[in-house]
This record gives C-alpha cells, structure tokens and sequence, in this order.
C-alpha cells in the first residue's frame, strides 16, 4: 500500500510541475507596507544636534560627528583641510599615535576620521572606550611635528601616483572646471602642499572642530538613556568656540560652447572621459527628484539606462558607461562618461552627447519612466535594511531644511512623476552644446577630439588641473623679434633711429607705489638708472629701508633686512654684467647672451612670442605682445640652494614718456605674494645722487 | 555583471561570516540535485535570491581560459522565455538589483528584489539553469564587454596585472596558473561548441547551490522552488533538453536516434511517446560527472624574481608565498597571522615599513584562501626614491621577527577582538548571509560554520601562529615581483 500511495504522490507532483508556464513571468504578491522607523533627535548645552537611531539587531553601535561649517576656499594652500584630516588622528594631548592605534585596534573598533567627519564603529561592549578614543581625536589632536612631515611627504608621494591615475586626473579636472573660485574647484598640489604649515593645519582644526552647529549621529544597540550618560560623560566638557563658518552659494561656471580638455597619459590603452557642466540646482529643491528620474533613465541608473544601452549592450564600446548627478548643498554638477578604447574614444564621445540632445527632444518612453521609477524606488527600499539610512534621512531633514515627512513622501512623490516632468528637467538642465568635454588618455587621438571643441582649439591641462601651455612655432627669429620689441618701445624703425635716441637717455628715475594684499603697508620702490650702466633700487614702506641694491657696472651690493648688506659674488655680477642697460636686449648678442624664442604661447586670450634667457641655472621667460611687441610679462625661474623661486612680473599701460615708451602700471607675483604697483613718477635725465645710493 | 573577480572575492572570504546571534537556515536537496537553503530574516521586506555554480577559472582548459567569466556575462544574454537584454532590465523594473562574479572557484549570482518578487526572482534564476540563450551578437558584443573589462580592470589600472604575473608564477602546474579573466585571444578563438559544451557540463543543477535570505514564507517558498527549480531536469535529461532546443532535427536524431517529433514540445519531460519517456528516463539517470580539479599539493622550491614594466609612477613590490588551501586547519592561524601583521593601522608592517621608516606609501599583506591551494602576499608601494631592496629587507626582518618570536599578549588579544568585531558585521545584511551559507555548503560542506568560525579563531594559540608563520613564509621559495615604470 505504502509503496503505491508513494509513486501516487510522485505523479501528482509532475503533474503540479507540468502546469507552470515559464513563458509567463510570476506577477508579484501583495507588497509589504514600508516603515521608516523614528529617530531621536536632541540637542545638546554645547550645541550638538544628536540623531538616535536605535537597532538591537547586532550588538553594535556606530557613531558619528559632522562639523557644522562649510567647506573653504583656500587658495594656494589647497588641501589644507584635507591635510588636517589626513593628519586628525596622528596623536593626541593625551595618546601618541602609536598609542591611539594601538588601543583602536585592541577593541577591534573602526575609528577613522578626516577634516569634517568622525567615525566610529565597535561592538557595544567596547563603546565606552571607543567613544573615550573618539573624542579625544575630536578635541585634543596635537598634531605633531614629526607627523605633520611624514604625512606631507605621503601626500607628496600621492601626488606623484596621480600622475599615473587617469581615473584622478579626469577627476581633478571636472572638480576645477565646474568649480573654479570655489571649494570644490580647488585641487592640492606639489606647490600648495608646500605652501601649507602646520601652524596652518592646527588652525584649520581649531576653526572647524568645534561642537557647536556639528551633528552626531548614532546608529544601533543603544537607548536614549545610555546615550545620553555618555554624552554628559564625554562631550559636554567640549566648549564652544565662535561661529561655525557659513559659505555663500556658488553656481559653478558654465562653459560657453563645448569645450574639449585633454590631459595626457602616456601609453593609455583606454581614454577616461568625463562629459560634465555645473547644474544649478540644491539638496531638498523641488527639482531634485524629477531630475533624479531624468538621469536615472540617462546613465545613472542599471543596465537599462540610455547611455549604458547604447555604448555598451549595443555598441560594446566599453565596461560601463554612467552618468552621475551629484546635488550639494554647495553646489551640483553632471558628468557622464566611462572608459572607452583608445580607437572608439570619439564614437563614444559622440554618442553621449547624442543622448543628451535625444533626452531633451523627446518625451521618454513609458517603459523607461517605470524602469527607472521602480528600480529607485527598490533602491529605497533596499537601502532602509541598513540602520544607518533612517539616521541619515534624520540628519538630511534637519541639514537640508527639508519637510519633516520628506522620505515618508518620497515613493508617493516619486510614483506621481510624469514623462512630461521628465522631458521638463532635460529642458531645464541637460545640454549638449555647454560641455566641458574631459579626455584623459594617450595622445594619439587627439586629433580625432578637435570636431567636438566649439573653437576648434582644445585646451590641455596636467593631472592636477593646471593649464599645459600650448606652444606655436614663431614666424620671425629671435633677434628679429628683439629689434621689433626696440623699436617699437623707442618709438623709431630702423637701429640708427634708436642708438640716437638710446644716448640721449643719460639717466632716469622711476617710483612705483605698490601695495599688497599680504602687506598691512603700502610699499614704495624707486629704481634709478646712470648711462650706460649704472642701476640701483630700494623699497621702502613706513620709513623703513627693506631691500636696496646698487650696481655701477663693476661692483654692486644688495641688502635686505633679514641679512643685511653684501657685496654682489663674482656670479652676480658677472650675469648683471650682461643684463645692464636701459634696453639689456641691445646687447644680448654682443654679451654672449644664451638666449631662444621658444614659440608663441596664448595667455588670456593674446598670443605673445616668448623668449628664454638661460643664465647658468636660472631661466627666465619674456612674453612679448605679437601684435605691438611690446613686452608684458617676464617670468624668472631662480634656484636658491635646493629651491627654485619662480616670480612673474607683468607690464602694463605703457605711456610715453620724452619719446620713449615705459609700462606705467606692474605686478609683481612671488611665490604666495602679490605686489600690484603703479608708477607714480618717471623722469628722463633729472639729476641723480650717485653717492647716497651708494649706502 | 559588474565583477570584482579578484578583489572583491577577497574581502569576502577574508572576512567570511559568523554573528554572536546565531544564524538560523534550513537546508535541502532537491531530486536533481540542487542543494536549497533558506534563511529567514523579516525586518526589511526584501530579498536576496543567489545561485552558485561550482564552477570557477580553475575548470577551465589550458587553452580555453577566461572562459567561466565570460560565461558568465553571456548568462545575462536572455533564456527561451526571456528576450535578449531583458534579463537585467526586468530585475530593475522590478525595483531589483543583481550581479554576478566569478573567481578560480565558483561563479555566482544573486538578484536582490523587493520580498513579494521572490516568485520572480525563483523564475529569472531558474530560466537561467535550464536554457539560458545566447546569439551570435550576443557573444560579440560580449567579447568585446570583456576586453574592456579587462583594459578598464588590469591594464590601465596602476599595478593592475599584479595578481596575474603572481598566479602565473606561484602556481605552475594547477590552473590557478592564470587569472579568471584569461586570456583575449582564447576568447577570440572560441566557438559555439565550447559555449555548448561549456553550460552542458557545469551549468546543471547537481552543480548549483540556491540560497535565499530576507523575508520570506518559508512553506511558499518552498513550493515556488519546486515548482521553478524541482522541474529542471535531472541528470544527463537536461542536456537531452537542451539539444532538444539547440540541434537541428536530423542533428537530434543523429545523436539520440529518435526523432524530435516523438517529444511534447511544451512539456518536455512528461512526453508522452513511450520511446521519449524510456530515452528520458534513462537519461536522467545518468549523472553529469564534474571534472574537478584536484588540491595543489606543490611547493615552491626556489626564488624567482622578475621586473615588470608598467605605466605607473612609483615603483612596488609584490612577495608570493604558496599558502595552504582555505579548508587547511592551518588557515585560522594563518589569517591571525596576517592580522598581527597587517590588520589596521597599529600592525606591524603598517608601523614600520609606512610610518616609522617611511619606505612605502602603502604596504600590506593578505592570504587568498582558494578551493585547492592559497597564496600569500606582501605588497608596498615605495615611497619616492626608496629602493624596493630595502623595503624587501624591512618585509625579510618582520618575517623573521613572526617566525623566531611569540607574538605579544597584546597584540594576540587584539587579534581576537578584530575578528570577534569583523565576525558580527559580516552578517548584517541578507545579501550578505545567503552568500556566506552558499560558501560555506559548497567549500567546507557545512553551512553551519557560519555559526562555529569565531570558535576556530579562539582556538590559535601564539604557538600556532608562529608555527605557521615558519611552515609557510619560505624566504629561500617564493616569487618577488619588482614594478617599475616604463620608459616614457
């Protein structure tokens, strides 16, 4: 009996299996309601927001802190925040370094940190250590001297790795291209590295790391209660320390017409690309989540999306290709693109700019609109299995000003969007014809890149965003150009003219007032001139003499008021020698001069012939206006010892002065000074004390 | 289909699966063979739906390499019932997210879908075991997905074919020999047959594991997998089915000796034909033998060393040591090992060779634990103008300091507290938890062990980790790699 029932159930049960019909896809059951759970929210005496988020789950509790103050600018020191937090966790009043990792690790803990956030993760057994670590990082980082040189010379070792990272290098350009004049624009590198102090970095700490207007954000096995106890226990004694600093909005710039940036990478077998443009648009604005949609559909969602569609499941042009819509509270921007072989890097190029004008014509399909709206709202869904999410969504509703049920909302608002929203914000914020086109990769398909540049010039930058200048060959020669730049400074046409009018130059005194936004004082430079080679300057400022120099064709001396008075070295004089004269140029033949014209460089938007003068180890560069040939500016690359000063000077608003032309207005740049100068007296042949100079 | 073939398959295992709260799973066969677990966790209405195939670079043949990995790509192509490219697109649409990887060992895929989609998850996996589709586009546009994955992946990333020229030479005789990515012209060479070939042999049901975590019914569950899983036939039947599907009539019949004609086209397996039901039958008792590799048993016997020239700024070198496979005993003590010497910021390496002598931006050191053997290995990143000769001495000097002395109460306590921490947080998430019972059935035949790893640390003894540090860091056997950048 036994036996037969059993091959009875064995039929039925092939007859079940025979009823499935594969080629229908299963229809889903009823869906399961989704619940944000609530966090705490409390502030603390000092000024801390707190956001509990509890979750018995796993014994484990997450902590963080964010600072209240936005990102700075900081000119050529950038980096200095990210080198603070590079540098936040290398000691303590307390803890040496190796103490501090050294008791992180024997917890097992994750504590990690950089310029504006704290982190902290461990089982709950340990977090009364942990959370002890963690402050003391927050409020007694000492950063010493012997870390602040190891971390910067690791830095400096990074710099040198983003040479060889395309990845970075893409990354850097659309960060400075979108955002220059802003925090996100501002890429570190060798210069201002070493532009940065630790006096510097241990200001940066004190202005940012202050508990006021900063948030904490606790996620997991732990109650108000516990949390509470050890707030009292370890941040209440952190004081407040001034105002949090606030930063005003900043758009980005748009670029006009595509512009084409290359960044070489020798020996590249694929070009990154990066398609990008400032998006003027803000964390919580009504826009945000159509516009999420629309790139959703674009490039930032799955395998289904348009660019990833076309360049890679029907083209095969590449792994991935993606767009990404970044929304700040700073500022926001779209970059779309991948990595393409070297021979379909213009194809894909092409195509992604082709689906940025299809978006925006027309209305996408109903198929997509769902896609991407069902997949976001998974996204959702899915993301709310970590603890973390709902306390993130706590913190964003309090940072961003948003609605108190704004993620409540968020798969309602999300389900009402509609393909006419859609092809509204393609319309708003896509484009195709303000681009900045960002190729890093090798430089034979350059050419191939020239179609999409709007002026048909690209621009080329170096892995850290800096502008490569790019060089022309000259039509005219190096001693040609000189005689032009002569003759038209003298005002003459032919050497016979000038000769005459150079004799009658018997002496000349300049002043330029100068003034300096890192000086308090204004600054006076006078520069004197005795035919034929007689020179001297001083500065001066409140009364004080801070450099002077004195040349009379044979002998010199140079003070300043750090070292005092010298006599010029043989070295100096000797290269004086060649370079004296009301016009040095004259005699650059004759005084054996090493000299080039390298080619025509634009600068600004002018086109100037630039000339090197080597003089032993120190190069210098004179641009020379190819249109009035005029010089307007030098560059003077000088070794010191070990370092190299580079300074540039530029020479503007040339007046005639008894027939011959002098630059009325100059500035002086060295190293982070700025000198702006103008010329406040020129006279030709007055009368000069020789002998007080001489002092 | 975003891989991390090698990296990420790493981390995983590195940090493979234990929780102080005990993992609670069931787990079946299904009659042909597909091994069932399911693990049941309701806080979130979502879940993970994972198949592994044990079937990895490693079963590949010595001229047909990289053929798992792009096995796996064209595996998302589409099946009989689902459309060329529809395959992601009706995960997506679903609110879903899937993937896949492939390393020497196993290949895997998983959907993570919102909980009432489990029936269409069950589907989509199922279609994928029993005819999955591919087309000529399909294979080209594929191919050349994989090239760029490889460009992308190794030859533009700095440092990128490391792990492949350390394979290549620590492993000269097993197939770990090469990289799951292998080789482009192998693919190039490819031809319909071995893709055939291929899904026929290691794409069966007695080779897969299906492993379901997050919020589900169990009972429903279970009937949904018979339904879609239990009707996938067993033994050689299946590959009968196939061809049903793939060969030409006159092909079919050459090779069965019995007409198509004779089989129910909408239900195959319950053909009514007396001849189709006694050939099926047959058949499906007829098991699919796995070619299985077998255990590394070689050791390295000398010291090779080699330059290689990339496209990179600062130079690096990489040491390979044979280790012992992930199952050995040895295993516990030799990732406890590791730790002390390259586990946070406090390790050893990390406080010598980065910091207090500056010679190397970054410097580390794993164990990739495989199926049939593992491998160590110590790599730096020189910092600018140190030679990688005295990084290689500092790495020497810790070495001999791990195998002449205990290591310090403190540093072992420390050890232990890691892994206690890394054990918890390796289970908190659904994705995660199907994955590491699916390892841990197919690798150790014991999905348990999820729940007994933290015990196998707690059992290394200082002792132990000196013991293995002498028995597998073999200074005068191991493979050093010099990278330097190539001339402009």
């Amino acid at each position: 009996m036994k036996k037969i029932l059993f091959s009875a159930l064995l039929i039925s049960y092939s007859f079940i299996q025979a009823q499935v019909d594969r080629s229908i896809m299963p229809k889903p059951t009823e869906a399961k309601k989704i619940n944000i759970s609530e966090s705490q929210v409390f502030t603390t005496v000092n000024g801390i927001t707190v956001i509990l988020s509890e979750n018995h789950k796993l014994p484990r509790v997450a902590f963080q802190f964010i600072i209240g103050s936005d990102p700075r600018i900081e000119g050529d020191k950038a980096g200095l925040s990210d080198f603070m937090g590079s540098l936040i966790m290398s000691g303590t009043e307390k803890r040496t370094k190796d103490q501090l990792d050294n008791e992180i690790d024997f917890i097992g803990a994750n504590l990690n940190a950089s310029n504006s956030i704290v982190n902290l993760s461990c089982l709950t057994k340990h977090l009364d250590k942990g959370l002890e670590l963690m402050n003391d990082i927050m409020q007694n980082a000492n950063f010493p001297q012997s870390e602040f040189e190891r971390v910067k010379k690791q830095l400096q070792s990074n710099l040198l790795s983003t040479k060889s990272d395309a990845g970075s290098m893409a990354k850097n350009a659309v960060s400075k291209l979108n955002f220059p004049k802003h925090p996100y624009g501002e890429i570190m590198t060798e210069s201002t590295l070493n532009n940065i102090t630790r006096e510097d970095i241990i200001a940066s700490y004190k202005n940012n790391f202050k508990p006021n207007g900063g948030y904490l954000v606790v996620v997991g096995d732990i109650n108000r209660i516990e949390l509470e106890d050890l707030i009292t226990k370890y941040l209440l004694a952190w004081r407040t320390n001034g105002p949090i600093f606030t930063n005003p909005a900043n758009d980005g710039v748009f670029p006009t017409g595509n512009r084409v940036v290359f960044i070489k990478k020798p020996g590249a077998v694929q070009s990154v690309v990066s398609i990008t443009y400032p998006v003027k648009i803000r964390t919580g604005e009504q826009d945000q989540l159509p516009l999420k949609v629309l790139n959703g559909i674009f490039g930032g969602g799955g395998f289904g999306t348009r660019l990833m569609q076309n360049l890679r499941e029907d083209k095969a042009y590449t792994y991935g290709c993606y767009s990404s819509l970044r929304i700040t509270e700073f500022g926001s921007w779209m970059s779309a693109g991948g990595n393409f072989r070297n021979a379909v890097t213009d194809s894909a190029i092409t195509e992604i700019l082709k689906e940025f004008q299809t978006i925006k014509t027309d209305l996408v399909k109903d198929e997509e609109l769902n896609l991407t709206k069902s997949s976001m709202a998974g996204d959702f869904a899915r993301s709310l299995e970590s603890p973390e999410t709902v306390a993130e969504f706590a913190y964003s509703i309090i940072k961003n000003k948003l609605e108190k049920d704004h993620f409540q909302t968020y798969l309602q608002r999300l389900d009402a969007i509609s393909k006419e929203d859609v092809l509204a914000m393609s319309q708003k914020y896509f484009t195709s014809t303000n681009c900045n086109i960002v190729v890093v990769g090798n430089e034979e398909i350059i050419e191939s890149l020239k179609k999409f540049d709007s002026d048909g010039k690209i621009e080329f930058l170096d892995p850290f965003a800096e502008e490569v200048k790019d060089i022309k060959p000259a039509t005219i020669s190096k001693d040609e150009l000189i005689d032009k730049y002569l003759f038209a400074v003298s005002l003459t046409s032919n050497k016979k003219e000038l000769a005459k009018k150079v004799k009658k130059v018997k002496s000349y005194e300049r002043v330029i007032e100068m003034t300096s936004p890192q000086i308090p004082i204004p600054l006076k430079m006078t520069e004197y001139f005795v035919s034929p080679t007689t020179e001297a300057q001083k500065m001066e400022g409140q009364g004080m003499f801070f450099q002077k120099s004195y040349y009379d064709g044979s002998t010199g001396f140079k003070f300043d008021m750090q070292s005092g008075k010298k006599d010029m070295t043989s070295d100096e004089l000797a290269s004086k020698k060649k370079s004296s004269g009301l016009f040095p140029e004259i005699n650059y033949k004759t005084n054996g001069i090493n000299y080039e014209l390298t080619g025509i460089e634009n600068d600004n938007g002018n086109d100037y012939y630039v000339l090197k003068l080597i003089d032993g180890e120190n190069v210098s560069y004179d641009y020379y206006n190819t249109t009035t040939y005029l010089k307007e500016k030098s560059i003077s690359i000088q070794k010191v010892g070990e370092e190299t000063n580079e300074s540039t000077t530029t020479y503007n608003d040339y007046k005639n002065v008894s027939g011959i032309l002098f630059p009325h207005s100059l500035t002086i740049s060295v190293g982070p000074m700025n000198l702006i100068g103008k010329v406040s007296k020129m006279e030709l042949n007055g009368k000069i004390d020789l002998k007080s100079l001489k002092e | 289909m975003k891989k991390y073939i090698l990296v990420s398959y790493f981390f995983a295992t590195s940090l493979v699966a234990f929780s102080q709260k005990k993992i609670e799973y069931l787990e079946y066969d299904l009659a042909n063979g597909i091994h069932v677990i399911l693990h049941q966790e309701t806080s979130t209405p979502i879940v993970a739906v994972s198949v592994l195939y044990h079937v990895g670079s490693k079963n590949e043949n010595t001229n047909k390499t990289g053929f798992a990995h792009f096995f796996e790509h064209l595996l998302f192509e589409g099946s009989e019932n689902i459309d060329r490219g529809e395959y992601s697109k009706i995960v997506e649409k679903n609110g879903g997210e899937l993937n896949a990887n492939t390393s020497q060992d196993r290949t895997y895929y998983y959907e993570l879908l919102p909980s009432n989609k489990l029936e269409l998850g069950l589907w989509l996996e199922s279609e994928r075991m029993l005819h999955a589709k591919v087309d000529i586009k399909g294979i080209e546009t594929q191919r050349s997905v994989v090239k760029e994955e490889k460009r992308q992946r190794v030859d533009n990333q700095p440092y990128g074919s490391f792990f492949t020229e350390m394979f290549k030479r620590v492993f000269t005789t097993h197939p770990y020999n090469w990289a799951p990515i292998g080789s482009m012209e192998h693919l190039d060479a490819a031809e319909e047959a071995d893709y055939i070939n291929f899904y026929k042999d290691f794409y069966v049901p007695s080779n897969s594991t299906l492993s379901i975590a997050g919020d589900i019914d169990i009972e429903q569950t279970k009937k949904w997998i018979q339904t879609y899983f239990g009707s996938i036939p067993k033994g050689q039947a299946l590959n009968v089915y196939r061809d049903f599907i793939a060969l030409s009539d006159a092909n079919f019949e050459k090779t069965y000796s019995i007409s198509k004609s004779k089989f129910d086209a909408l239900n195959f397996m319950n053909s009514k034909d007396p001849e189709a039901k006694k050939l099926l039958a047959a058949y499906a008792a007829k098991p699919i033998e796995i070619k299985r590799t077998q255990k590394d048993k070689t050791v390295l016997t000398s010291i090779t060393k080699e330059v290689i020239y990339d496209n990179i700024q600062l130079p690096a070198i990489f040491m390979g040591y044979k280790f012992p496979e992930q199952l050995n005993t040895d295993s516990y003590a030799i990732e406890m090992l590791n730790e002390v010497l390259s586990g946070g910021s406090s390790s050893r390496i990390n406080k010598t060779i980065v910091e207090k002598k500056e010679m190397a931006t970054f410097a580390f050191s794993f164990y990739y634990g495989l199926e049939d053997a593992g491998i160590g290995i110590f790599a730096a990143i020189a910092s600018k103008d140190v030679n990688l000769d005295s990084i290689q001495r500092e790495f020497d000097l810790q070495i001999d300091l791990i195998k002449s002395e205990l290591i310090s109460d403190e540093e072992f306590n420390k050890a232990r507290n890691k892994f206690e921490n890394n054990l918890v947080s390796s289970n908190s998430s659904i994705a995660g938890i199907a994955e590491n019972l699916a390892d841990n059935h197919v690798y150790y035949g014991n999905a348990n062990r999820v729940n007994s790893l933290l015990d196998n640390y707690m059992k290394v003894t200082k002792e132990d980790i000196k013991r293995v540090a002498n028995k597998y860091l073999t200074q005068d056997a191991r493979v050093i790699l010099h990278y330097l950048p190539k001339e402009k």
